[in-house]
Formats: structure tokens, sequence, C-alpha cells
């Protein structure tokens, strides 16, 4: 993939098999295969308007994963508590909303609050508290307050309102949270890449002893990425509240909606595009493209007459595979993880 | 006496705290409610803690290994929804087997695949979770499970000797039977070895596999309990349901002193974390307390303890420096005398 540089070098004494030398990509091939057979043979599948759909379907939940990468690629797992913190920003927005305090008063709310959680989190993992201990216990707390805050009813506001744009408008054609979801992993791959904080990130991630060696501490990391990612859940709160016009504690659960719990897709997402989930390896580019192939799996198996839970399953599939494969292929170069 | 009571409580800090947390709750609720200091409470007391303390121990044994189990609320209801379907059917003594059975045997293929892979059990389990959920709405065909025959869940919860339910009994033999194997046997002893010190466990020969399976099949084990309990309990199962028992399950073993680090607590800090839990949640129970804000409650106590164990780390860690930094300064000292010593001799 990139220089052969590095590759001459390991070259003589490569001790890996030939699956785990070719097997991802024989492995690709073979989805692919299997993918294009039924998408080739389902109707009204390979259309535009499909397509369109699939992008924003997978909108939301990729915005989440592509915050959650940082975290992820940084070598501090993953936030347990990504739908929590998207229920109270949905309920801050929707308070906002609901008393006339307009669009960007509410959305700066909803942005605060998110990142006062998320410095919060990213405090106490920095400090050297176990991720997913933590955002459990912080998951805990932050439904708990969206539930008393909005009393576990629902708050709606009425349709005329100015956040409609970001729900429902479209810019030639293409819904705006498909253009937000581009635009959005565009960035998140620029400053990735680009940046130099983007660099601490995998540096951070790949080695926490060299990170800490040149002075770049996880403390102060840990609460840049966890913001990074709260944020992200806020902004999908906000455009998820601005679709429906109301709010409510449980609407990224799994009561809600058939598409099961947000948490576990958004992290399903992040680990579906292949990034390594101790850290130091993977892009945003990968969980955004793991988050339309997930969105157009579920599509398929809607046009083809499956129930939720057929979709739970192949999500689950999917996940726990990814998981394997990517483990098998590393068991050769690296000894422990 | 008090010697005595000294060197337990310095031996065992932790646990001296959780029994010191536990009872000053109990007493807390016991006089603000006269209520709470009933025999009925009490029993409800235990019907609880024969769910929530399955939990708790499957998440403290895996804590100890130096891992975390986070599939065993999906466990749980995928359990819960094979025993409740097929009770009419086969017998509530077959399917509960055939629920209990299926769980012990995913958390063994669990513990397998994290031990051959070297994966973190977190990032297996994550997935797990996801899977578990979808199998359990696939067997339960979407829909609530019921039972028609009520006979069993009669059975389960009828009183005996004032407190206690044979599901409640149940799982104070299984507390002490798992507390037994823990404490006495090679296999608990290597659970031990493998979470405080995984790379001298193995440097001295010990097959991570073997502890790792033995954990997560007991963690598995337990899940299914816990699930076929409150399926038959109640009579019904809901494939999405049990996913707050992480939450619980996670606040008790802490309490119960395990380390996140591994290689600590035990079985008795598990039954001390999650009675400290089961009284908190009645307590607030009986002061109308809604469910959403028993999170909040859980989510503090949760983040209180991990902040103390993640200071108290911390401070170890510094003291530690401290002290080699002393250590390192009285030897300069030292060879400088000798040397100034040998250097005034020569003169």
């Amino acid at each position: 993939m990139n220089a052969a540089g590095p590759n001459q070098f390991i070259a003589d004494n490569d001790t890996r098999t030939f699956l785990q030398k070719f097997g991802l990509r024989i492995f690709l091939v073979f989805i692919a295969a299997v993918f294009l057979y039924f998408a080739t043979t389902t109707d009204h599948y390979l259309t535009l308007d499909t397509l369109k759909a699939i992008v924003r379907d997978a909108a939301l939940v990729g915005i989440m994963a592509i915050g959650l990468t940082f975290v992820t690629l940084s070598g501090n797992f993953f936030l347990l508590s990504m739908k929590e913190t998207a229920a109270l920003c949905i309920i801050a927005f929707a308070m906002g909303m609901a008393n006339d305090y307009g669009f960007i008063l509410s959305l700066a709310g909803a942005v605060a609050i998110a990142a006062m959680a998320g410095a919060i989190q990213g405090a106490l993992i920095g400090l050297g508290g176990n991720p997913i201990v933590v955002t459990l216990g912080a998951a805990g707390i932050l439904y708990g307050l969206a539930a008393w805050w909005s009393d576990n009813l629902v708050i709606s506001y009425r349709r005329p309102h100015d956040a409609e744009w970001l729900g429902t408008g479209s810019l030639f054609g293409i819904p705006n949270i498909t253009v937000a979801f581009i635009v959005i992993a565009i960035v998140a791959e620029w400053v990735l890449k680009k940046t130099s904080f983007g660099r601490q990130v995998f540096l951070i991630g790949a080695n926490r002893a060299a990170g800490k060696a040149t002075g770049h501490e996880n403390f102060s990391m840990a609460i840049k990425v966890c913001i990074i990612a709260s944020i992200c859940c806020a902004f999908v709160a906000v455009a998820f509240s601005a679709q429906l016009s109301s709010a409510q504690a449980n609407y990224f659960s799994s009561e809600f909606g058939s598409a099961g719990d947000y948490t576990i897709l958004v992290i399903a997402t992040v680990m579906v595009g292949g990034n390594s989930i101790m850290g130091g390896y993977g892009s945003t580019l990968r969980t955004s493209l793991g988050a339309v192939f997930i969105s157009s799996v579920d599509y398929l198996m809607v046009l083809k007459g499956f129930a939720s839970g057929a979709r739970v399953l192949s999500v689950g599939l999917m996940i726990v595979a990814s998981i394997i494969i990517f483990a098998y292929l590393r068991r050769g170069s690296r000894s422990e993880g | 006496m008090i010697t005595l009571f000294k060197t337990w409580v310095s031996r065992d800090p932790d646990l001296a705290f959780a029994i010191l947390l536990t009872v000053l709750l109990y007493a807390l609720f016991a006089f603000s409610n006269p209520l709470f200091f009933t025999p009925g409470t009490h029993f409800a007391i235990l019907e609880r803690f024969a769910v929530l303390g399955l939990a708790g121990l499957a998440l403290t044994l895996c804590i100890i290994a130096g891992e975390i189990d986070l599939s065993i609320g999906s466990n749980a209801a995928l359990s819960a929804v094979l025993v409740v379907r097929f009770a009419d059917e086969w017998g509530a003594v077959n399917s509960i087997l055939f629920g209990v059975g299926i769980a012990t045997l995913i958390g063994l293929c669990q513990g397998y695949i994290i031990a051959y892979l070297k994966v973190r059990a977190i990032v297996l389990t994550v997935g797990t979770l996801m899977l578990l959920r979808g199998v359990a709405l696939f067997a339960s065909e979407e829909k609530t499970v019921m039972l028609t025959n009520f006979d069993m869940p009669d059975f389960i919860q009828t009183k005996f000797w004032i407190f206690f339910s044979p599901a409640s009994i149940t799982v104070i033999f299984l507390f002490i039977m798992v507390g037994l194997f823990m404490r006495y046997t090679k296999y608990g002893r290597e659970i031990y070895a493998i979470g405080g010190a995984r790379k001298e466990a193995i440097a001295s020969g010990v097959d991570l596999k073997r502890p790792m399976m033995i954990v997560f099949a007991i963690s598995g084990f337990c899940a299914g309990m816990c699930g076929a309990i409150i399926g038959l309990r109640s009579g019904t199962a809901q494939p999405l349901a049990l996913q707050y028992i992480l939450l619980v399950a996670t606040v008790a073993a802490f309490i119960g002193g395990v380390s996140i680090l591994g290689g600590k607590g035990g079985v008795i800090g598990a039954l001390v974390g999650t009675l400290a839990v089961n009284f908190l949640n009645t307590g607030l129970v009986f002061e109308v307390t809604p469910a959403y804000e028993v999170q909040i409650y859980l989510g503090i106590l949760l983040l209180t303890v991990i902040i103390f164990q993640t200071m108290s780390v911390l401070y170890e860690k510094r003291r530690l420096r401290m002290s080699l930094l002393d250590d390192t300064d009285r030897a300069r000292e030292n060879l400088r005398a000798t040397w100034r010593g040998k250097h005034n001799q020569s003169i």
C-alpha cells in the first residue's frame, strides 16, 4: 500500500502465512462478489434514489462514528456513552427550540453541554481511568439527566421552525444531512492526515510510551478526542431532532425504531470500517465507508423483506467477523495487543 | 479481638470499605423508612439479589481476570427468551438446562476466541453484545414471549424460612461454590494470576486458554441463570430487555473492591457490592424514585469509585518514584562519604 521501503526489511523473515498475507484481499473480493450478486438480483436496488437513501441513512450513524474514530485511533478504545450524550443534547436542543431561543442558541447550548460532558469523561480517561468503565458510569448519569430534565416525555415544537433546513432541506436534490456527512468526513480526514494534531492522535494511539517520551501526554489528547466525539453526538442529535421536530431521551435507544442501539451501531461502524481498535491504525475514510457499507446491506435486507431481528443479527455478524479477521491477520505481526 | 480486626482491615481495606458502605446504606434506609425494616422487604431484597448478584458475580470474575464481559446483558436476554419459549413444550427443567447450557457455551467460545486471537475481551464482547441481541430477536420472532403454564413462576417464588425462595437459595449456593472454586483450586488461582500479572503467569507456564475459557464460561453461566430466573419469575421475556444489568453489575463489582487492572477482589466482595447496590435500589424505590434517577445515582457511585481508584494508583506511582529517588540520593550520599573518607586517608 504505502512505500515499499519498510516492507523490504521484513521480506526475508516474514513469518506470516499465505492466508495472513492475502486473506484480507480474498475476503474483500468474496464479500464484493456476494454483495454484487444480491445487488443485481434485487429489483429497484441499483438506482440513484436508493444510493441517495443509503447515504442519507448512513449519515447520522456515520457522523457519530467519525467522531468516535478519533477516540479509537488515539488508543482509548471507545465511548459507551455516545447515545446518552446524544440523548442529553437532543433534550437540550428541543428545550431551546420549544422555548423559542432560536436555532443558533439551541445548537450552541447542545454543543456546550456535549463539550462539557466530553471534557469531564476525557479528563477521567486521561488520568488513567478505564475508558469503558468511565463512560459506562457517565452513560448512566447522562441518560438519567436527560430523562429527568424532560420528565421522560416527548418535547415537540411547531413545524415552521428555523432548524428545518438541516432536518429535511436539501441542496441540488441532495439532502442537507448527506452534505453535512460528506463535508465532515472530508474535514476529519484532512485533520487526521494533514495536521499536526492528527499525527499526534496516531502517535499516541500507536505507542503511548513514545508519545509520553516526546511530550504528548494522553491526558490532553483524551480530553480533545472525547470533546470531538461528543460534539459529533451533539450535531447528530440536533439533526435528528430537526427531522422529527421533537425529542425524547430514548430516541437513540433500541426501544425506539428498529435500527438498534446507537452506541453499538456506532462502534460497529468503526470496527467494520477496519480501524484498529487498539489505536494507531485506521482512518475516518474507512469509518465513512463502513457506515455506507452497513447501511447498504441494511437496505438490501429491507428490500429482500427481512425483519429487524435478522438485520441486527447481520450487523452483529459483521462486527464479530471484522474483529476476528483483523485479529487473525495481525496475529503474526504483533505479539500481543 | 481488636488486633484481629485491625489486621483484617489493613489486609483488605477495600472489602472493609465496601462492608462499611453497605452497612451505612442499610442503616440509612432502615432508619429513614419504617417500611424498609420488615421481613417482606428483606424477602424482596433477596429476590432482587438473586438476579443482580449473578450479574455482579459474572462481572467480578471477569474483572479479576483483567477483562470485561460487555455481553452479559444480551446473553441473559437470549437465555431468558430460550427458557421461556421452550418451557411449555419441554418442561421447565429441560428448558432451563437448554437455555443456561447455550449461554455457558457462548461464554466458553468467547473465552476461547479471546485467548486464541489474543484480542481484548471488550473488543470481542461489544460485537457479541449486538450479535446475541440479534439472535434473541430471531429466537423470539421479535415478540415478547410468554408462558402459558404458571406452575414454575409460582414454585420459584414460594417463600420459605421467611426470607428465602428457591431462586435466592440457588444463587446463594452458586456463590458459595464459586467462592470455594476461586479460593481453593488451582484453576481459581490461575484466574487471579492472569489478571494481576498476565505476562508473568504466561512466562511461568499458565496456558492463557484454560483460565480464560473457565472465566467466560462461568460468566456465561451466571448470565444464563440470571436470564432464566428473570424469565421464569415474570413468565415473560423480551429480546431487548436487561440492558441495565451491565451498569448495575459493574457498580456492584467495583464497590466490591475489584481493580480494573485485575487480580484483585473476590466472591465476598461481589456479594457485598451487590448488596450495597440492592439496598440503594430498594431504598430509592421506597422513596418513589423513577428508574432513570436511580441510574444517575449508580453512575455517580461508579465514577466516584473509579476516581478513588485512579487517584490511588497515581499516588502509589508517585510514592514509588519518590522513594526510588530518595534511595538513589542516599546511595549517592554514601558513595560520596566513602570516597571522601578514602580521599582523606590517601592524602
